[in-house]
């Protein structure tokens, strides 16, 4: 069985390729001038042919590149990895000001975190590449799913990833219970960092 | 509730323990010695406890020195001679939170048992609120349109913050309240009050903390 993607998976590299070595370079570009990173670390990958087809089926869709890459949005997936609270909003800003993609969608679940305690800046972005796209349009329009993140927002969401994949968890109510009370926690430390940061930067000269 | 009533003389501990019992609605364990007085408060946790001074082994003071400086802060009133000064003085040094001289009236003792356990319970609140921000004491948890958690300190700085809404506190106000008996840089509560200004922004809250570095601070609505 062939790629759910078919021929489009090349071009879907190439599109998370532009936003990844903007990312990078930008990067680059504030460390230069600042001596400081914007981000932490940055992971992307295409969603595999697996995950896709399932979530196709779970959403009643049918298992071809047109469901996977223009109803469904989250082919390419581009996590980008923080030190501070601050470093998130002003990635989210150069993204708002790049020509090459526009915001379809963006939740802030930093300032109103999920019930489970998960926080993280969600993004869908839309790319032009010239070239097709399931739906016949040149320049194809081609969807990235943006997730911005501090590493301890980073790292509570993969433990809590790691309890939905055991479905037979005992005490699963007081776990949750106490895996939110350490996502409060934790985005607690995250605001006195920054909130150090803030203080450093304003105490020192220049 | 649980007293530990200390009193050498028999029948005298047995009519107040009574009175505690049918009156009051205490559980009350008696002792008659200061020995036993110290081994009970150990091996069990007490609402108040209720010492006379002169006892057999080891006198009251004596065995509430010991408590204290083993960490028991349970409240305790102290029973004393009436002629003796230096009784009560020594007995509230010691760490007695009250004292009754004897002899005494029941209804008195009843009523000072009660004032010392009110202030344990009623008057820590559990929650406290401004505007659409919410503070549980217990958990330490502030909580408006998102909730986050507060270290021991920050939670004590924003329950005063939040208790007194209609004052300006001083840096030295905050230093005797939030580090009462540390040595703490004034700096400190800069740093602190920042924390809770940015937590409070964190969470979406409708109130933030109005004052500058030198302070004086107050709980104040968000101006748009």
């Amino acid at each position: 069985m062939s790629s759910i993607y078919g021929e489009y998976e090349p071009r879907l590299t190439y599109i998370m390729g532009l936003l990844t070595t903007e990312l990078e370079s930008y990067d680059r570009l504030c460390f230069e001038e600042t001596g400081e990173h914007i981000y932490e670390h940055m992971s992307a990958r295409i969603k595999s042919d697996e995950s896709m087809r399932e979530k196709c089926r779970r959403k009643g869709l049918p298992e071809n590149a047109h469901s996977a890459l223009c109803v469904l949005q989250d082919a390419i997936g581009v996590r980008v990895v923080c030190a501070f609270r601050d470093d998130i909003y002003g990635i989210l800003d150069h993204i708002r000001n790049l020509s090459f993609v526009d915001i379809v969608e963006e939740i802030d679940y930093i300032r109103h975190a999920k019930a489970n305690g998960y926080r993280s800046y969600h993004l869908v972005l839309a790319a032009k590449g010239r070239f097709e796209d399931p739906e016949g349009n040149n320049p194809g329009k081609f969807f990235i799913e943006v997730q911005l993140r501090t590493i301890a927002m980073d790292s509570w969401a993969s433990l809590e990833h790691k309890m939905k994949y055991k479905r037979d968890i005992r005490n699963q109510e007081l776990i949750e219970v106490e895996l939110k009370r350490c996502a409060d926690e934790l985005a607690a430390c995250d605001v006195s960092m920054q909130t150090i940061r803030n203080l450093i930067r304003e105490s020192s000269p220049s | 509730m649980r007293v530990l009533l200390a009193e050498d003389e028999k029948a005298l501990s047995r009519a107040v323990a009574t009175v505690l019992e049918v009156k009051g609605g205490y559980d009350v364990d008696a002792v008659y010695d200061g020995e036993a007085a110290v081994e009970s408060a150990r091996q069990h946790a007490y609402d108040v406890c209720v010492f006379d001074i002169m006892m057999p082994k080891m006198d009251g003071i004596t065995a509430l020195e010991i408590l204290r400086r083993e960490g028991n802060t349970t409240p305790v009133l102290m029973l004393t001679a009436k002629a003796e000064l230096d009784d009560r003085v020594r007995g509230l040094d010691a760490g007695a939170d009250d004292y009754l001289p004897k002899p005494f009236q029941m209804a008195e003792l009843l009523a000072r048992l009660r004032s010392l356990t009110r202030r344990a319970g009623t008057y820590t609140p559990k929650s406290l609120q401004a505007g659409n921000v919410t503070l549980d004491v217990e958990q330490q948890e502030l909580r408006s349109e998102t909730s986050i958690r507060l270290a021991k300190k920050e939670a004590r700085l924003m329950e005063f913050l939040m208790a007194n809404p209609d004052k300006d506190l001083t840096v030295d106000d905050i230093l005797g309240h939030v580090w009462a008996d540390e040595e703490a840089d004034e700096t400190v509560v800069w740093v602190y009050i920042s924390y809770l200004k940015n937590k409070l922004e964190a969470i979406a809250a409708d109130m933030t903390v109005r004052g500058d570095k030198e302070g004086p601070f107050r709980l104040v609505p968000v101006s748009l």
